[in-house]
């Protein structure tokens, strides 16, 4: 075990430890020097943030050269193939991005195969005196066809970015599956994903119960007799506090034109349709009733000796706890044969 | 942020066998009709259409943030769903239909027919194809031909028809498997 510890000791301070001064090592060394005393000078609190910001770009630069150059010694091989410079460009990528937030990390990612590429071009294009020079031709080709298939990798980085922005501003459009899709493959198959209809009927019927809930009865019917108004602006209301609020624009809201009687007051059915995008299934829609009804309650005056209490109508609306129903079109379904 | 687990692998995979088939078939048409050797005409065709491939890339991650909702809707309905809900489908969408494809007909081919030439002229080879095009090209070879004597022909042809001509191939098939796969889902449903 001892000997264990010394031999990899020992193996690491050869890998580590400069031999010449001239050398890779002693870059990771400048490197790790810098941004110690970057964290010294951080951590006596003195109020000088631009040497900070020097010295740790300097620790950057000094550790993106040292893992080329290190690279360069030790190449890395996948099949006889050197990718070290996409293990280079991934830390340059790193240093130029400082990809800690989503917008940039999407960035460093799409740009890391074609700055790879650039990494891999430039010893053919400068030499060690830093003259521009011509490489041969056959290098030249190469390296077009590098370019080129990076480019397309970049591309289909960037592709897979567009994807996710999609289902990201439209949720509801992972109801229907994607199977059918010929360009992407979805790994979570367990299906019967709730669309946002769903939190927007539940937000409507909670604005609906606010506003009618308490009224006399007279206002009650009033605003049913011209609801087509109310329930759009309650819609709108109701998309813009959506999780994805850009999907919005594909919901469209219905109340049918006769309101269904019950006992003395009525039926409400709210239906959210989705009509943006959907598989060849044909789309689906959510529902929800609210039943709105008359209740007697007594009226806030004295009441006389020998007569019942005189009672005013004021309105409930009661739409049930269970969660609204999301279904197919049956229409789509039956158009689609 | 998080990611939904859907990943562009169909593209990639139908990607790669039309970059397969394009570039079998064009090197087919170049070795054929400019003599170029085995090697050197998959490697052409192949780098031709990997620059096409990546330009209309380009083009559309660059279009696809600016256009209409509609029109994005589409999109999505397409690459999502394989399905576009022509609703508005009429002669005009099908005319604009009609019209981008010529015209990305024609951009493939100027793509091609530039990338082919600068290979070619770094191979040193294009002043020997130049040559013998203007053999047969050349206004007193044309004129010898229209007028029916058939001495001066050779036996290679314009650049630019070859380069056309291996575009139109290539495109067919790749039109053709698409047809294929969409009837065999017709099929299948």
């Amino acid at each position: 075990m001892q000997d264990f510890l010394k031999g990899f000791r020992d193996e690491v301070r050869d890998l580590l430890w400069p031999k010449q001064y001239f050398s890779w090592q002693t870059l990771l060394l400048l490197s790790l020097y810098s941004l110690f005393i970057a964290a010294v000078i951080e951590s006596t609190g003195g109020n000088n943030p631009e040497i900070v910001s020097l010295l740790t770009n300097l620790s950057w630069i000094f550790f993106i050269f040292a893992v080329w150059w290190g690279l360069k010694e030790n190449p890395v091989k996948v099949y006889g193939f050197s990718i070290s410079p996409w293990i280079t460009g991934a830390v340059l990528c790193m240093f130029l991005f400082k990809p800690w937030t989503d917008m940039r990390f999407r960035w460093a990612l799409t740009c890391w195969p074609v700055i790879s590429v650039g990494v891999m071009a430039l010893p053919h294009y400068v030499d060690w005196e830093l003259k521009v020079k011509t490489p041969k031709k056959e290098t030249q080709k190469t390296l077009v066809v590098t370019l080129l298939v990076n480019l397309l990798l970049s591309s289909w980085i960037q592709f897979f970015f567009r994807v996710q922005n999609w289902v990201g501003d439209y949720p509801s459009l992972l109801v229907s599956g994607l199977d059918d899709s010929a360009f992407v493959y979805s790994f979570n198959q367990d299906g019967d994903r709730q669309s946002q209809g769903v939190p927007l009927l539940e937000t409507m019927v909670v604005d609906i119960e606010q506003e009618l809930s308490g009224q006399p009865w007279y206002q009650t019917e009033r605003w049913l007799y011209t609801r087509q108004p109310r329930l759009d602006e309650i819609a709108r209301r109701a998309k813009e506090s959506l999780e994805a609020p850009a999907e919005g624009d594909f919901w469209r809201v219905d109340a049918p034109d006769e309101l269904r009687p019950i006992e003395d007051g009525y039926f409400l059915d709210l239906t959210a349709s989705w009509t943006g995008p959907t598989s060849r299934q044909g789309s689906f829609y959510v529902q929800k009733t609210c039943k709105i009804l008359p209740v007697d309650v007594p009226r806030p005056v004295p009441a006389e000796a020998d007569k019942p209490q005189p009672t005013s109508r004021s309105t409930i609306v009661d739409c049930g706890e269970e969660p609204p129903i999301q279904r197919r079109s049956e229409e789509s379904l039956l158009s689609s044969g | 942020m998080e990611y939904e687990p859907i990943l562009p692998l169909r593209t990639i995979l139908f990607q790669i066998l039309f970059l397969i088939v394009a570039t079998v078939i064009e090197a087919g048409i170049l070795r054929q009709r400019l003599r170029l050797g085995f090697k050197t005409s998959v490697q052409y065709a192949f780098v031709t259409n990997l620059a096409t491939v990546v330009a209309g890339w380009i083009t559309f991650l660059v279009i696809e943030p600016l256009v209409s909702t509609a029109i994005n809707q589409q999109i999505i309905g397409y690459i999502l769903f394989d399905n576009l809900l022509l609703n508005g489908w009429n002669t005009e969408t099908g005319a604009v239909l009609f019209l981008c494809a010529i015209v990305v007909f024609f951009l493939a081919f100027f793509i091609k027919a530039k990338g082919l030439e600068l290979f070619l002229k770094a191979d040193d080879v294009w002043k020997f194809l130049a040559e013998r095009g203007n053999q047969s090209a050349s206004r007193d070879g044309r004129y010898a031909r229209a007028r029916g004597s058939s001495s001066t022909e050779s036996s290679v042809p314009n650049f630019t028809d070859t380069v056309i001509q291996a575009n139109a191939a290539s495109f067919s098939a790749v039109l053709l498997l698409l047809l294929l796969r969409a009837v065999a889902r017709e099929w299948t449903l």
